[in-house]
Formats: C-alpha cells, structure tokens, sequence
C-alpha cells in the first residue's frame, strides 16, 4: 500500500512541491552556512521581522534548511521513491529493448494515416523490399507469418529506444549526480586564509583562518606547499557614474609544491591557480595597515593587522596588546580616502582607493582576556574603559589622553586566497552531460509504427497498404508519414526484368487509384476509429 | 560618435522609438484578431482584419529592428556584449518573444492572431526592464569570462521562451474556461470538446495550421455565424471579470512586492516610488488580464493553445538545464564551489523542478490538462521571482544586477 502510493507519479510530484517551498522559503530567509551575520542579526532583531517570528523560524530550522531532517528525509524519500519507478520502467525498458517487436495491425485501414497504391511487383518480393527499407531508416522490424493474420504484413517501430532510452538516462543521471556531491562533501576541503602583500603562508590546517574539511578528510591530505603572495594589484572605475566598479583584481603567487617544485602565477577572478588538484581563488581583500603602539615609550605592538571591509566602505581590525599594563585594545577603521577638507577635518568618502588613508582609533584599557576565542578583526569592549579616540594619517603618530602613542607607518593590502579540492567534479560534469544527453531524446523523439501489406493481384503485380501511428508528436510523423510514402513507392517501383512500366503511369488502371497520387489519409479531428491511447501502459512516464 | 552620445542614442532606440512601435503594432494585431472574425451580411469574411495585421507585421519587424539596433548601440556604449545587468537582459527577454512570435508563430505557425499576446508580453518586459533601467557602463571583473557569454545567454533565451509559454498558457486557462462553460451549457454542442479529449493523450499534441481565416476551427466559426455577438457574450461572461482581476492581482503581488520591499530598503517613504512601481505593475498585469478576457472568443481552441504552451516549454527547458548547469560550471571556475546554495543559484533550480514539474504532470493522467495548465503559471511565477526578487532584494552573490 504504502509502497504503491510512493511509487506514484502523483507522490513524487508532491514531495518535489513540498522540497520546493522550502528551498523558495530558503532563498527568503537568510541562510546560516551562506550568510552567517546576516542570521545573527536576524536572531537578535537587528535585521528582520523580529525576534519573535526568529524564534519561530530556528523551530523549523528556517536558517540551514538544506541541512534540517525534514529536507533530507524528503530528499530521501524522492529518491526513493524514483527508484521505486525507475526500477519496474528498466526491466519493462530492457524487455523492449531486446525483445519487443511491433505487434501486427489487425485493421490496417483504420490506423491514424493510411496511404494505398499498386505495385508492379509480388507481393512477398514488396514485403522484403519493404523490410529492407525499413531497416536501413532504422525501424525494428516484426514478420508476418502467414498464419498470424491470414496475410502477409510488415511491422516495423521506430523511437521506442530513443524515447524512453532517453528519460531513462535523464532519471539515472540524478544518481550521478547524488554520488558526485556525497562523495565530493565526504572528501572534499576548503579554506580560507588571508596574506598580506609579501608574506607567505603553508597548506597546513593550522595555516587556514577557516576550514571546511569532508568528514573523510584527515590531515595528511594537506599537500602542504607553500605561497608567497608576490603583489596583490586592485583598483576601480574611478567615474562618479560607476564609481566602486572593480576594474582589475589579481595577485601574483610564487608556489613551492612539498616535492620542491616552484611556480609563479597571476590569479584574477575567473582564473584560478590550480596546485597538486586544488583551485586556489582570489576571493577576498582589504587593507593591512601597519600599527606602533607605545605605552609609555616601550612598545607593546607592532604589527601588520588584515582590515575588513564594512557596509560604509570603511575597513576595520582591532589591535590587542596584552603587553602593556593593563592591556591596551584598540578600535581601528580605516577609511582610504578621506582628504582634509577646507577646515582641516577629513572628509569620509567611502571610496575603497587609498589616496589619503585615514586611521580612525579608539584606545580601550582594561582586560582583553585573551584566553577566549575572539575574532581577530574585533575588539570585543565588555569590560573595558574607553581612553581615546584620535585620527592618525599615514605615516604620523598621535598621542593619546593617557599618553599612549600610536603610529601609523605604513598601509599594505592583504588577498583572501580560498583553496578547494573538489574530487568529484568530474563525476558531476558527467552526470550534468547525461542530464542532457538523456532530456532531449526525452523530449523530441516519439515512438512511432509502420505497417505495410500488400497484397497478390490475380492480375499480377500487388496492391500495397501503407499505415502508420505515432504515440507522441503526432504532427511530426504526419510529416514523416508523407515523406516515406513516396519513398516506398519509389523503391517497390523498380522494374522487375519482364515489367513493362515505367514511373509515370506504374499503376494499372482498374485499381481505384490515380495513377499519380498517392491515397493519403490522415486523422480528422474527432474520428472515433483513430486509436489515440497507446494500447499498452508500458511507454506512458510513470516517473 | 563620444560614448555618452551612443548611451543617449541608445535609449532613444529603446525608447521612446522600439517600444512604441512594438506597442502599436500590438494594437494593430489585437484589432486583426478581433476583426477577422467579423462575418458581413453578404457571408464574406471582413478584410479589415487583414490589412491591420499586415500593417501590425510591419511595425513590428521594425520595432525588432529598432530594439536589435539598440543592443548593437548599447553594445558599442559600453564596450562590452549586453549581458551584464537586469535591463539588458529584459531587453534580450523582450527581443526573444518578439522573434520567436515573429518567425514561428506568424511565419511558421501562421497564427498571427495570437502575436498580439506575444507583443503585449514583450512590452510589459521592455516596460518593467524601464524600471531597472542602468547607463552602459563596465562590468566587475568576476563577469569577464566566455562563460558568462554561454551561461547569461542561455538562461536569458530560455527566460524568454519560458515568457511566450506563458502567455499561451494563461490563455489557454481563459480559453478552456470558456470553452468548459459553454459546453457544459449546450448540452450536445461539440465546441472544441472532440478536440480537447483527443489531443489530451498525445504528448505534443498537434498545432493546427491555419491557412485562411475561414477554415479556422469550423465549428466555432459555424457556431459564431450562428450566434455572433451572443456566442462572444456567453464566452466572456464564463469568465467572472472580478475574480479574474482579483486573481490577477494576488498572483502577481506575489512577484511585484519586491519592488515596494527595494524601495523600503533604499530608505524611501512606505507610499514613495517602489510602492508606485508595485501598483503599476499590479495594474497592468490587471488590465492584460481582462484584455484577454475580452479576446477569448477570438483565441484558438484551448487545445491548440495547451499544444503551444508545452511545445514551447519543451523547447525551453533543455535550454534552461544547460544554462543552470554552465552557471555551476562558473561557479567552480570562479568561486571554487560549483553550487553554494546561493538564492540565485537556488531559485534557478526551482525554477528548473517547477517547470519539471509541469512536463511531468502533462504526462500524468489526472495531472494534465488545467491542473498543468496552473503548473505552468506557477512555474512563471517562480521564474519571476527568481529574476527580479532574487537581483533586487535577497543579497547573493548575483546582486550585481
């Protein structure tokens, strides 16, 4: 019972209705793996509809709708349930395919298209011209046998392969497709990391600033080769019309690989640099601001801090120097471009090139407690005195109220480089080709079958009956239909030695023919004798 | 020519000039189609009809012109193909419809009297395009690869085929309503009911060819001499106009709310400009769908028009899978992952299972006929949203648009 109902066309058209409302509510509501501030600030109420309506969401697992039981338990059940119609459709598929023969026509004048004409030559030789025909245009062919009908008929389909051959393929190719992202999830691995212009970094797990490793994927599957990035080269369309368009994006790389070998490369968007199997993209960047800050004239930092951009075009870090006493944090932004104005202030631009880098600080006290997981990027305030705030310009050094000072020496930039192994993308790409290679046969070819009797004269030559149906697409056959029968015509034409006649009047006259046209008959919109349904179950998609 | 002068020319080609030529011309084939009909006293057929459509060919072979030369154009503005932004690709959408009307529909098909709808839907594209209007200008870097040229063409020709099968389908609903109602009250009477049963087994049905007007669909046109006026009257009136422009303007809401929702966000009043865009758009759609309602009697069978629409899909979704499937393989060239579960990337495969969905219920029994004829609308919808919720109000990594 239950089995039946999944395996239902019906079933499976419910549960991809149901996967469909949740993966359009997915693109509506923020997604935690894709956008994972974005649902913080939705779980606070900063952003959204409110906390309220947040709460009823995480109930459902509104925010990885891709990763909650229900989507993969309908998942599982849509496979399920395609296995479930794919598996009785092979067997029936395979039968056909090697055994299956056209049936003969039983009332060959009352099939959809039927077209008459003589023949000069015997019956049995129109039968096997006419199977030799058929065959070189790629029909399966069935024979009569006399005692079947009482006559001679051939039989012949053509498209049966092609057609359900094809939609076979099309539903197979989703297990492809399964394989190639379970497998790749298992043991596939990305990272994220950022270097600052002239440093380096080594493909070790440590190394990475985030990690998404397959459950498959240990340690020792780092390749463990080393980058240097080179240069690191950005800048925009500066035209107030398209201002902030990137214009160009890329970083040169020096790669050692683990067995020494060393290459240097550009990656740009769209081009990455492919090491030992692993793309490595250039997908991030931001501005590393070199910061001195002295307590008292003893330095308790000095560093190169990585700056991320914000909405407001501004890029901010944090400096922690737990050297001083008490601990000194510090609050950075950076904003590139913000020339003095008239009256000596800066004016904040927002434009992301650094023609007049401005640093703006705010100087805590306090304990950072920096036994805690923090973000390196943030300085998190609770529980610390605000000192300060001050401007510091590229290259200049303010003192603070307590009388810290930090300097600003230098501006370099940082790349985010992101490096993936992807193993099974050519799996993917397979089952993406059978996809398509299975949809359009699918879709386009139909299923068509001939029939051709003839008959003996007793006053010599034959009378030939040609009919035909197709199962789908049946105005493509109607044209068809009318191209071979002339094409018949012409092939059972052929003089045999004693035969007198030649093209023009081949019919004899008393037949109820025209001697040059061909009977053609085709359906007429509501003749009840035209069998439209397909006889058997076995071609309707059941899947 | 300097670079704004091509950018100011372009959009002069745009429109005023395209837009206005493909509007009458719309006009003009939406009066053929309801003039052919006409039976004078004599028993002849009204020739009006005819001259209109010839004039509406005209007009609209060079509104086609006018908006091809206004993509050349755009593209000599910008240095660059027009596949960057959302109104280069409506302009494309709009461009497909049109042609594919042109050459298959009238040339092919010879179903001129159907055009009018196609027309309607490029203008309504071209019009909405007009709302996420963009100067020619450069694009990120990201998008400088051959496969945006493969991946952002396919998807959008297959966006507008996806738009013609959508026509025919709201079409075919109205006109199989009618047909239902005015079978159901001549009890024996055989409108397109012969027709609609036989047609409903074959996968790709038939698409009769219309050679002269008066052979079209003999018994409508017997049933129309018959009752005229009064056969028109029964048609329309199966179709309450208050539901349909209720229905109208929900299904619609559906999509055009991101409009209001982009106009909140870029900090504008609750009633300001992206409200008026939201009732526009509701308005239009309303007024398309009671000029249909008004055509009914004019349209081909709902059978012909049911073949049309899944021919079309059928045409369409091939296009459509490899479009997704190149934007994946682009996304692995680009990004290092070839699916992220990005809105876009999600809502393109929705839209992908939607329109799956509709081939398979046309071969399901109990599922075809009005229940995939709704299918159909449903999927436009997801695609709908998924071109214009998605680019102008859920952040990804396609908000370039």
């Amino acid at each position: 019972m239950a089995w039946r109902w999944l395996t239902r066309m019906k079933t499976a058209l419910i549960i991809l209705a149901v996967l469909g409302v949740q993966t359009l509510l997915a693109t509506v509501v923020p997604q935690e793996p894709n956008v994972p501030a974005t649902v913080a600030d939705w779980r606070s109420g900063v952003a959204g509809p409110g906390t309220a309506v947040s709460q009823v969401i995480d109930v459902f697992g509104g925010y990885d709708v891709y990763g909650s039981p229900l989507f993969l338990a309908l998942l599982l059940l849509l496979f399920t349930s395609l296995t479930a119609c794919l598996v009785p459709r092979i067997r029936a598929f395979w039968r056909s395919a090697r055994h299956g023969r056209p049936p003969l026509s039983r009332n060959i004048t009352r099939q959809e298209h039927v077209a008459t004409f003589a023949s000069p030559l015997a019956a049995d030789e129109v039968h096997a011209r006419t199977r030799t025909l058929l065959a070189r245009r790629r029909h399966r062919l069935r024979s009569a046998d006399a005692d079947d009908l009482g006559d001679g008929q051939v039989a012949a389909e053509k498209g049966i392969v092609s057609r359900e051959g094809g939609s076979l393929l099309f539903h197979l190719s989703f297990y492809v497709l399964l394989v190639g992202i379970v497998l790749g999830q298992l043991t596939g691995f990305l990272g994220q990391v950022g270097v600052v212009e002239g440093s380096g970094f080594t493909d070790t797990s440590q190394a990475y600033w985030s990690t998404q490793p397959g459950r498959w994927w240990g340690y020792d599957d780092h390749t463990d080769f080393q980058l240097e990035l080179d240069e690191f080269r950005v800048d925009w369309v500066r035209d107030v019309r398209f201002g902030g368009t990137p214009s160009l994006f890329e970083a040169d790389v020096t790669v050692t690989e683990a067995d020494g070998d060393v290459r240097t490369d550009t990656i740009s968007p769209n081009v990455p640099m492919v090491v030992d199997g692993q793309k490595i993209h250039l997908l991030d960047w931001g501005y590393a601001p070199r910061i001195v800050v002295s307590d008292g004239g003893r330095v308790v930092w000095d560093g190169t801090t990585t700056a991320r951009v914000t909405d407001d075009g501004s890029f901010r870090t944090a400096v922690k120097a737990p050297g001083a006493d008490p601990d000194v944090g510090l609050a950075v932004a950076l904003y590139p471009w913000a020339p003095p104005g008239e009256d000596g202030t800066p004016q904040i631009t927002g434009a992301p090139w650094a023609d007049d880098p401005l640093l703006v600080v705010a100087a805590y006290r306090g304990d950072l407690r920096l036994d805690q997981v923090q973000d390196v990027n943030r300085l998190d305030t609770t529980g610390l005195d605000l000192v300060d705030t001050a401007f510091v310009r590229l290259g200049g050094e303010v003192e603070l109220a307590d009388g810290t000072t930090v300097a600003f020496p230098e501006l370099s930039r940082w790349a985010g480089l992101q490096v993936s192994r992807r193993p099974t993308v050519g799996l993917l790409l397979a089952g993406a080709a059978l996809l398509l290679a299975g949809l359009v046969p699918a879709l386009y070819a139909y299923r068509r079958r001939v029939w051709v009797r003839a008959v003996d004269d007793p006053a010599g030559g034959s009378m030939v009956t040609v009919a035909g149906r197709a199962f789908q697409r049946p105005d493509a056959f109607t044209g068809e239909f009318e191209d071979l029968v002339p094409l018949l015509r012409q092939e059972l034409d052929a003089v045999p030695e004693d035969g007198p006649d030649d093209h023009e009047d081949a019919a004899p006259d008393d037949r109820g023919t025209d001697d040059a046209a061909v009977a053609v008959t085709s359906p007429k919109g509501g003749d009840a004798s035209a069998p439209t349904t397909p006889t058997s179950g076995e071609e309707k998609v059941t899947t | 020519m300097t670079q704004p002068e091509l950018a100011e020319l372009s959009r002069f080609l745009f429109e005023p000039l395209a837009l206005s030529l493909l509007t009458v011309s719309m006009v003009a084939y939406l009066y053929a189609m309801s003039a052919r009909h006409v039976p004078r006293p004599d028993g002849t057929v009204a020739t009006s009809g005819r001259r209109a459509e010839q004039a509406g060919f005209v007009l609209a072979v060079l509104g086609t012109i006018a908006l091809a030369a206004h993509i050349v154009v755009r593209t000599l503005a910008a240095e660059r193909m027009p596949l960057g932004n959302m109104f280069e690709f409506s302009t494309i959408i709009a461009l497909t419809t049109v042609v594919v009307g042109l050459v298959v529909v009238v040339g092919r098909l010879k179903r001129p009297d159907l055009m009018g709808f196609l027309l309607l839907g490029a203008v309504l594209t071209m019009g909405a395009a007009l709302l996420v209007y963009t100067e020619p200008g450069p694009l990120q870097q990201v998008l400088g690869t051959s496969w945006r040229a493969i991946h952002v063409s396919a998807i959008v020709f297959a966006a507008g085929l996806f738009t013609v099968a959508f026509v025919f389908g709201a079409l075919y609903l109205l006109r199989d309503t009618a047909e239902r109602h005015l079978r159901a009250s001549m009890p024996g009477g055989s409108v397109g009911a012969a027709r609609a049963v036989d047609l409903a087994d074959d996968d790709l049905g038939t698409v009769p060819q219309r050679t002269s007007p008066d052979t079209v669909e003999g018994d409508v046109a017997e049933l129309e001499e018959q009752f005229g006026k009064e056969h028109r009257r029964r048609m329309r009136a199966a179709i309450d106009p208050v539901r349909l422009a209720v229905g109208t303007l929900l299904g619609t809401s559906a999509v055009s709310w991101v409009f209001w929702v982009e106009g909140l966000r870029a900090g504008q009043d609750l009633f300001g400009s992206g409200f008026t865009r939201f009732v526009t758009v509701d308005i239009v759609m309303v007024l398309a769908a009671l000029l249909a309602r008004w055509a009914v009697p004019y349209l081909p069978s709902a059978a012909t028009l049911d073949a049309m629409a899944y021919r079309t899909i059928a045409f369409a979704f091939p296009i459509w899978s490899f479009a997704v499937i190149t934007g994946a393989i682009w996304a692995e060239q680009s990004w290092g992952r070839y699916w992220g579960w990005d809105p876009k990337e999600t809502s393109a495969f929705l839209t992908w299972v939607a329109y799956a969905g509709y081939l398979h219920a046309r071969a399901t029994r109990g599922m075809k006929g009005r229940n995939a004829g709704w299918l159909a609308i449903l999927a436009f919808g997801v695609l709908m949203f998924t071109y214009y919720g998605v680019n102008l109000v859920i952040s990804g990594l396609h908000s370039y648009a």
